[in-house]
């Protein structure tokens, strides 16, 4: 049932606190494993549905009477609801352990699950008024999570956050507001006609301006970045991936192409504009990556490139680039959660995340080693791991369209990413281990296996590239285009 | 229209010194009071049910968490603000009012005017039928801030007897 993906989450983190007073450890990490292995496997159980009938619609009953609670499942919001599913799943598996020092569990997880109804929600709403709401759900959520070790640095991230993500959610509720008085509507489809009927191209222009800003500073688009590299790289690695892996992607990109391609349509212009900040971020990321000392903080800036490049496909509008751009999107939520548990499995082995102090690591710790390197790889493009697809599938898009330029600057971004990556794998994994690292251990059994889990889910996807592309890609970038479609019909 | 602008003015007053007042229960309560403020403005503009959420969850719900919040604190360190962020505030108010002022009034005049009426129904219906999942993302929210101040305020010395 689709509800599940909302009720669920927020069923189990309802009770969590209460069934803390009674097991601080086992039954948290039971019940938080279970409730989202059961959202996973209920997102594989719902795509053949899809797959034959391409849309479902399911409406709820109370006590015999139907409540107004309305969801349409379609191949893109399946598609997010398994992206999130499967990387919060691994993430759970990994805070078994990494918690351990943390305490407090139940509340964490209680968090944590609340975050991910809010973005199931937002995944699944199609109201402009329940968008901003669930935003909000996940981004309360988010604020304490980042906070959640209390020490100052987290407190000061988490109030940086909170102040730029306020402005952002302040931004798209003034333009819901806006759009709202034009139609008096809030439904997606409603929206799209009555803005169509209505011609106000002057006020919809400035609306489509907040919206880019209100999503664009929740996806940290340069030049609304400035809040990532503090925020990430402060939280538990466990809420570090789920920020740059989940979070940013589904607040800020679902966010902005679900309206702009379901209600407000693709103009060429805005198009353009899109694209050239999806390439800025690429590239000006990119760069701020590459003097990095810090891992987290690396890996926050290499996020923000990497939503250049979903931002760039997206933005093409090409059934071909919508399609790249969404396999990017769940290759780089897969790899870069595993890069940031990998780097919470570094921390926790050594007690430091400075490039200059790390040396050696790779015959210490070979299971944290391999499996930052398969991420690594993967997000930098390399065959076959799955990121190759999806950036290859991009840039073909790209020529395709004929916008050979902006092919060009993702090359060469690829080859930064590449470069960069590297600087990574020699400064902690490869050299002579260093006299202090001499003793280290591999990380605790839950926090390795999650990366392996993850690790083999990169080279899976690459090797099963076919299949997977057109059971999961396809159907997803088809409900998308339909979008555009539509609203192209309708005349905007 | 005078009691409208009393209203307005009362509300960005009493906003401005949810920020700028340093004792935070006074800081609550002004942000309360404001929140009333918009309550009564939206009750003027025909949306009662809007002027219900925003009494009933920020004046009333939302004041309740915070001051709970601060009843949960004890008088710790002296915090010193940055200069900077004490002026960036006033700054930035007095940016917004004269953008606001100058754009929102010429982009008003070119939205075209909602088909007017009264809201359809009663709140009943309006919360139960039409906007049945809002209730649900605001049981998210609120459950997120109970949750928030559970895990910000907790002990961190019970952290360590696990």
């Amino acid at each position: 049932m689709v509800f599940s993906f909302i009720v669920i989450p927020l069923l189990v983190a309802a009770f969590l606190p209460l069934v803390g007073k009674f097991s601080k450890k086992l039954l948290p990490d039971v019940l938080t494993n279970a409730a989202l292995a059961f959202l996973v496997f209920n997102s594989i159980l719902l795509v053949k549905p899809i797959f034959n009938q391409g849309v479902i619609v399911q409406n709820l009953n109370w006590l015999g009477e139907r409540v107004n609670l309305q969801v349409a499942l379609d191949g893109f919001n399946l598609f997010m609801l398994f992206t999130i599913s499967l990387v919060s799943l691994c993430i759970s598996l990994f805070s078994i352990d990494y918690l351990e020092h943390y305490g407090h569990k139940s509340t964490f997880y209680a968090l944590f699950l609340v975050m991910i109804a809010g973005m199931n929600g937002l995944v699944l709403v199609p109201d402009l008024f329940s968008v901003y709401l669930f935003l909000e759900v996940a981004a309360v959520a988010s604020y304490a999570l980042v906070a959640f070790g209390l020490g100052y640095d987290e407190l000061e991230a988490s109030f940086k956050y909170l102040m730029l993500s306020v402005v952002a959610s302040a931004f798209a509720l003034l333009s819901i507001t806006v759009i709202f008085g034009m139609t008096g509507s809030l439904n997606f489809q409603a929206v799209a006609q009555g803005l169509q009927d209505l011609q106000a191209r002057l006020v919809l222009g400035v609306c489509v301006a907040f919206f880019i800003m209100g999503f664009g500073l929740k996806a940290a688009l340069v030049p609304f970045h400035a809040w990532l590299p503090d925020a990430h790289p402060s939280a538990p690695a466990p809420i570090s991936a789920m920020l740059s892996g989940l979070l940013i992607k589904v607040s800020g990109i679902y966010a902005l192409f679900r309206i702009i391609y379901s209600v407000i349509g693709l103009t060429p212009a805005l198009s353009q504009l899109l694209m050239a900040l999806g390439t800025i971020s690429m590239v000006v990321a990119a760069l701020l990556a590459l003097g990095q000392k810090d891992i987290k903080r690396m890996l926050a800036y290499s996020s923000i490139s990497q939503v250049g490049y979903i931002v760039l496909g997206l933005a093409l509008g090409t059934p071909l680039g919508i399609a790249g751009a969404l396999f990017h999107l769940f290759n780089h939520a897969v790899a870069k959660g595993l890069l940031f548990l990998n780097s919470g499995s570094i921390q926790h082995i050594t007690g430091t995340r400075n490039l200059e102090e790390l040396g050696g690591l790779g015959k210490m710790v070979p299971v944290t080693a391999g499996t930052n390197l398969v991420g690594a790889l993967s997000i930098a493009g390399v065959p076959p791991l799955a990121g190759f697809w999806s950036k290859l599938i991009i840039i073909m898009a790209l020529i395709q369209a004929k916008e050979f330029g902006y092919a060009l600057v993702a090359i060469l971004a690829s080859i930064l990413t590449l470069w960069y990556y590297l600087l990574i794998q020699r400064k902690a994994f490869f050299g002579r281990v260093a006299e202090k690292w001499s003793q280290v251990r591999e990380a605790p059994f839950w926090m390795s296996a999650a990366n392996v889990v993850l690790a083999l889910v990169c080279i899976l996807v690459g090797i099963f590239f076919t299949p997977i592309f057109k059971t999961w890609i396809s159907p997803a970038a088809e409900a998308l285009a339909r979008g555009i479609q539509q609203v192209l019909m309708w005349g905007l | 229209m005078a009691i409208q602008i009393i209203l307005l003015c009362g509300l960005v007053i009493f906003s401005a010194l949810a920020i700028l007042l340093k004792d935070l229960i006074k800081a609550a309560l002004s942000l309360a009071v404001a929140s009333l403020l918009l309550g009564i403005i939206f009750f003027r503009l025909a949306a009662p049910y809007a002027a219900v959420f925003e009494i009933s969850v920020v004046a009333g719900l939302i004041t309740v968490l915070f001051i709970l919040t601060i009843a949960l604190t004890k008088k710790g360190d002296e915090v010193t603000e940055a200069r900077l962020v004490k002026l960036a505030f006033p700054v930035f108010l007095i940016l917004f009012l004269i953008i606001d002022g100058l754009v929102m009034k010429s982009l008003l005049q070119k939205i075209p005017a909602l088909p007017s009426g009264p809201e359809a129904g009663t709140f009943g219906e309006v919360l139960w039928k039409q906007r049945t999942f809002d209730l649900v993302a605001q049981v998210g929210v609120i459950l997120a801030g109970v949750l928030a101040v559970l895990a910000l305020f907790r002990k961190k010395e019970e952290d360590k007897d696990e």
